[in-house]
């Protein structure tokens, strides 16, 4: 584990020191070209990104997942200050989170990346615990072999 | 963090199945009970169900006492509920991401003195 992690109640929080200026790293997320080649799990064998990339501007990663088929990662950019920090919201299945990416240049050629992540799904578990099982279920199926 | 990773996947291979998400539905309404009232609806042998019910135990997703010679189930909401989980899950994921990042961003700048 190189970032470092913080947890509470619904928030995560991981920071990630890269060795790269902060214009590139802010580009890995900005450029659906550069996005696509890291983007999506270890079985993801494509990943195809549309971004419109501004304020209120949405997005959609299209994943082709083996396992799984094709899948959407959709959403919708928040809130964007060139090259600090980007906010969306997103959808996944039964998920829906806020992601804060920050971008601190802490030193030349040196930059520190704050992923803060809002929202988990405790209705969905609570879901499944009460009943209601496999819709929920297949969406968890689905998730599971996006993140494994 | 491994230990946690193999919690969840202990936990999603359990509720994979339709029988065991069954017996835990099962659970939820009746509350604890004895194994065999929890076999009754089951067209199963008693040993198939107390498979199932070892594989819902091992993912902590049950709880048992014993009674006597009777063993009393229950479910173990906690079990799901714990958002931890998740967050585990996530944290995995974005490391993930991260590496591939890293490796990325290196190739991008090959001409980068090495960092120590």
């Amino acid at each position: 584990m190189k970032s470092e992690v913080k947890i509470s109640e619904n928030t995560l929080q991981m920071t990630r020191m890269f060795d790269a200026p902060r214009d590139q790293v802010f580009a890995a997320w900005k450029e659906s070209e550069k996005l696509e080649t890291w983007w999506g799990c270890s079985q993801t064998r494509k990943v195809e990104s549309k971004m419109d990339f501004q304020e209120g501007g949405e997005f959609c990663h299209t994943m082709t997942i083996e396992g799984a088929g094709v899948m959407p990662y959709a959403g919708k950019f928040e809130e964007i200050i060139e090259p600090e920090k980007i906010v969306y919201k997103a959808s996944f299945g039964p998920l829906d989170a806020t992601i804060t990416v920050e971008f601190i240049e802490v030193a030349p050629g040196k930059t520190k990346l704050v992923l803060t992540q809002v929202g988990f799904p405790d209705p969905t578990l609570r879901e499944i615990v009460s009943g209601g099982f496999d819709a929920a279920f297949e969406k968890l199926e689905k998730l599971l072999l996006q993140t494994a | 963090m491994v230990n946690n990773s193999r919690r969840l996947s202990s936990i999603f291979s359990a509720l994979a199945d339709p029988t065991r998400r069954k017996i835990l539905e099962r659970l939820s309404k009746l509350g604890q009970c004895r194994v065999t009232l929890l076999a009754q609806p089951f067209r199963m042998t008693l040993p198939a169900i107390s498979r199932h019910l070892k594989v819902l135990e091992e993912a902590r997703l049950i709880r048992r006492e014993k009674d006597g010679r009777e063993h009393l189930i229950s479910a173990n909401p906690e079990g799901l509920k714990h958002a931890g989980e998740w967050i585990t899950h996530y944290v995995t994921y974005w490391e993930g991401r991260f590496d591939a990042m890293d490796e990325i961003l290196k190739l991008q700048s090959p001409q980068r003195k090495k960092s120590s």
